[in-house]
Parts: structure tokens; sequence; C-alpha cells
């Protein structure tokens, strides 16, 4: 006998017994949903959202900081470009300066040596002429002297 | 509700024993399972050999409650005692994971946290970004609640606790339960419409023609009918299949099936809640101006 074969009766149950578990089960469940609710939903929603917004003004406060900092740059650029332009004005105004100190130096030294060899010049042509006029007089004199000999010699 | 009867099939050779249950309409289709078809062939009340239930190492019984009566009112104790214990598991993790809550998570506030994030997404993408938020716990309950009943079901050998009546089994597997879920979805769906447009909810019966109106009307009762033998069918037929593996190949063989077996219960959680979901954002959003504008 290799199949062997009990069927036994119990009046009710089946597959499709639908009985009181039907509304107990659903009370229990909706205990259920409001007390996930309490320990669960509510506390890590909580958590989620809560951190949604730490993390958001996170972001937005990093923003604001990128913004920051990036519009210091642009102004620490425009700086060191201001101070540039400024150092190369600073240079180029000494430059000139020096330039015309040492033009007018020059001009000064050259009108100097100018007024110097002009009056040793003019001294030069004095003493120039004084002494042709020393030597017209002794001229004259050595003139009338051989003269008044050859005269006298006659 | 129907006309049962008991059967106790056991496998000598291997001293297996296959209880099983079968309704009148059941035994026609003797394609379902064809050897306890022969089984029942007798329609017996006869019984010829009883092997001692200790010597069981798998046996399967349908259809079969552990009665308790509370107030004159029959309960299945088994579904409640399993019940119970889903509901003591979905607690624990609950309360550990929201003891002390860290605003960078680790562990298992992390992988509760997750959990929620998928609740959350469901609903929001169902219902709208408007108004989710209070259908949370519901749509969120229904999901965590038949997602773990199912892998319990799937994952605990329940059926070495013996009870005085039937077999302790995830609490799913019991028209009870789904057929609750299923109403509870049902007159949610109801109160998210009349709380939102109040009588005007009325109005989606008639939508987009009269014509439609008794469409309109039987889909309230396939919505719940549909819901609840889908989830009961498949988790009862998960169970019975892997049962059935079990007692001809006890080893190895039934393996892929039980691992089909938790795809297909994860899978009933995620399509129970998501339609649980869509009905609500359906009656919330009802059929009218709002959707065209």
């Amino acid at each position: 006998m290799s199949w062997t074969l009990l069927l036994a009766v119990e009046e009710g149950g089946g597959l499709f017994d639908i009985n009181a578990t039907l509304p107990l089960m659903a009370i229990q469940f909706l205990i259920l949903a409001v007390v996930l609710n309490k320990v669960f939903y509510s506390p890590l929603g909580d958590a989620i959202d809560e951190r949604d917004g730490y993390v958001n003004s996170s972001i937005v406060g990093a923003k604001e900081k990128l913004a920051k900092a990036e519009k210091i740059a642009q102004q620490y650029e425009q700086e060191l470009a201001e101070s540039r332009r400024q150092a190369q004005a600073i240079i180029a105004e000494a430059q000139a300066e020096a330039e015309k100190v040492a033009s007018s130096q020059i001009a000064a030294a050259q009108q100097e040596a100018q007024a110097n060899k002009e009056q040793v010049q003019k001294e030069i042509d004095a003493q120039k002429a004084s002494a042709f006029e020393v030597l017209e007089g002794q001229v004259a004199s050595l003139t009338q002297q051989m003269l008044d000999k050859l005269l006298s010699a006659a | 509700m129907l006309d049962t009867s008991y059967g106790l099939l056991s496998l000598e050779r291997n001293s297996f024993a296959f209880f099983t249950q079968f309704k009148p309409w059941l035994r026609e289709s003797s394609t379902i399972f064809p050897a306890t078809f022969c089984a029942n062939l007798k329609n017996g009340l006869e019984m010829i050999d009883l092997v001692p239930m200790s010597l069981l190492l798998a046996k399967l019984e349908v259809g079969e409650h552990f009665y308790w009566e509370i107030a004159g009112l029959k309960i299945h104790g088994q579904v409640f005692m399993t019940s119970w214990f889903v509901i003591a598991l979905l607690l624990l993790f609950s309360v550990l994971a929201t003891r002390k809550i860290e605003r960078i998570p680790s562990g298992l506030q992390n992988f509760m946290e997750y959990g929620l994030e998928f609740i959350r997404d469901l609903a929001k993408g169902q219902i709208g970004e408007k108004e989710y938020r209070p259908w949370v716990p519901f749509v969120g309950t229904l999901f965590l609640f038949i997602f773990v009943s199912n892998w319990s079901g799937a994952l605990l050998p329940w059926k070495l606790i013996h009870i005085p009546g039937g077999e302790l089994a995830a609490p799913t597997n019991d028209i009870n339960t789904t057929v609750a879920l299923a109403l509870l979805t049902s007159l949610a769906y109801f109160y998210a419409g009349f709380r939102k447009r109040g009588l005007g909810y009325f109005a989606r019966y008639i939508e987009p023609t009269p014509i439609l109106l008794p469409i309109n009307i039987l889909e309230d009762f396939t919505k719940p009918l549909s819901l609840s033998f889908r989830l009961f069918g498949n988790i009862l037929a998960d169970e019975l299949v892997v049962a059935v593996l079990v007692l001809l190949v006890p080893l190895f063989v039934p393996l892929p099936v039980m691992i089909l077996g938790l795809f297909t219960s994860a899978i009933q959680a995620l399509i129970f809640a998501t339609l649980a979901a869509v009905y609500i954002g359906e009656a919330i959003e009802g059929h009218g101006e709002e959707e065209h504008g």
C-alpha cells in the first residue's frame, strides 16, 4: 500500500473562511499604522526633512560664500591691476622728472660753461687788446727812437 | 462559507504526509494538483493510515485553522500569532532605529531611512507632491506589513512550531487579512476623495460620460476584490508550490522556487501598496478638469 489516505472532517474552516479575523485584523492594522506613525514615520520623516533643510541651507550658504569669495577675488584683482598701473605711472613720472632734472641741469651746466667760455674769451680779447695797445705804444716809441736814431745819425 | 474537507495524504515510502483540503470546484480542476487530486478521489472520510505527526518532515495544510473563540466570535489564531510577530518585528526595528536620531545616519537608522524614503517616493509618485504626506503612514504600513509578513512566511520555518490546529504561515496567507487590508484601502480612498472634494466626489462616477456609470460603480467592487485575491492567491500559491516541492524532493530542488517566492512576495507587497496609493491619488485628483487644466 503505497498511498494512504486520511480525510478528516471538521466543522467550519476552509480557504475562504471569513470570520471575525477580518475586522480584528483591520483594527489591528490601523493601530499598527498609528503606532508606526508615532515611532517610525514621524520621527524619521522629521529627521529626513530637517536634514534636507540643513543641506539646502548649507548649499545656499556655501553658494553665498562662493559668490562673496569670487567678488573679493575680483576686487583683489582689480586692486592689483590698479596698483600695477599706479606703480607704472609713478615710475614713468619719476623717470620723466629725472630726465627733466637731468636735462635742465645739463642745460644749466652748458649755459654756465658757455658763460665762462664767453667771459674767458672776453678777458682774452681784452688782454689781447691791451697787449696790442701796449705793443702799439712800444711800436710807436721804438719807431720814434729808430727814427730819432736814424735822423741823428744822418 | 464553502463546503470543505480535509485530506492527509502520506507517502509511505518516505513517510511524508500531505495535508490538504479542497473545495468542490477545486476538485473539478485536476490539473492544479494531480497528486492530491488522486487522493481525493474517494472524497473520503475513511482513514487508512496515520503517520505520527512527529515524523512529518513536510506537510501541507490548506484551509485548516487554529480557532480561537473570543466573545463567541471565531477567529484564526495562527494568523494573529504570526501577525503579532510581524508587528513586533516592525515595532522593534522602528524603535531601535529612532532611539538615537542623528543628522548623519548610520546603521539601522540609515536602513530604516532608506525604507522610509522608498515609501515616501512611492506615495509621492502616485498621490502627488502636494497631498502625499498624510498618506505615508497608511501606504507605508501596508507595504511594510505585507512585505514583512510575506518574507516571514517565506524565510522562517514557521511549520516547525506545532499548534493544535492548522499551521503557522504568513498572515497574508489568510483571506481575512488580505480582505481586511483591501477594504481598508477602499475606505481610505473614499475618505480621501470625500475629504478633498466633498460630495463632488460622486461626479467621478459619471466621468468622462454617464454611460460609464455602471462600470465606474463596478470598479469600487473590483478594486478590493482584485487587491485581496491577488495578494492572497500569490502568497498561498507560493507556499503551496514550495510545500509540494519539499514534499517531493526535500533537498535543494525547492531552493529556486523559494528564491522566486521571495521575489514574488516582495513584488506583491509593492503592488499592493502602489495600487493603494494609486487609488487614493485617483480619488484625490479626480478625472475632472484639474487633470486637463
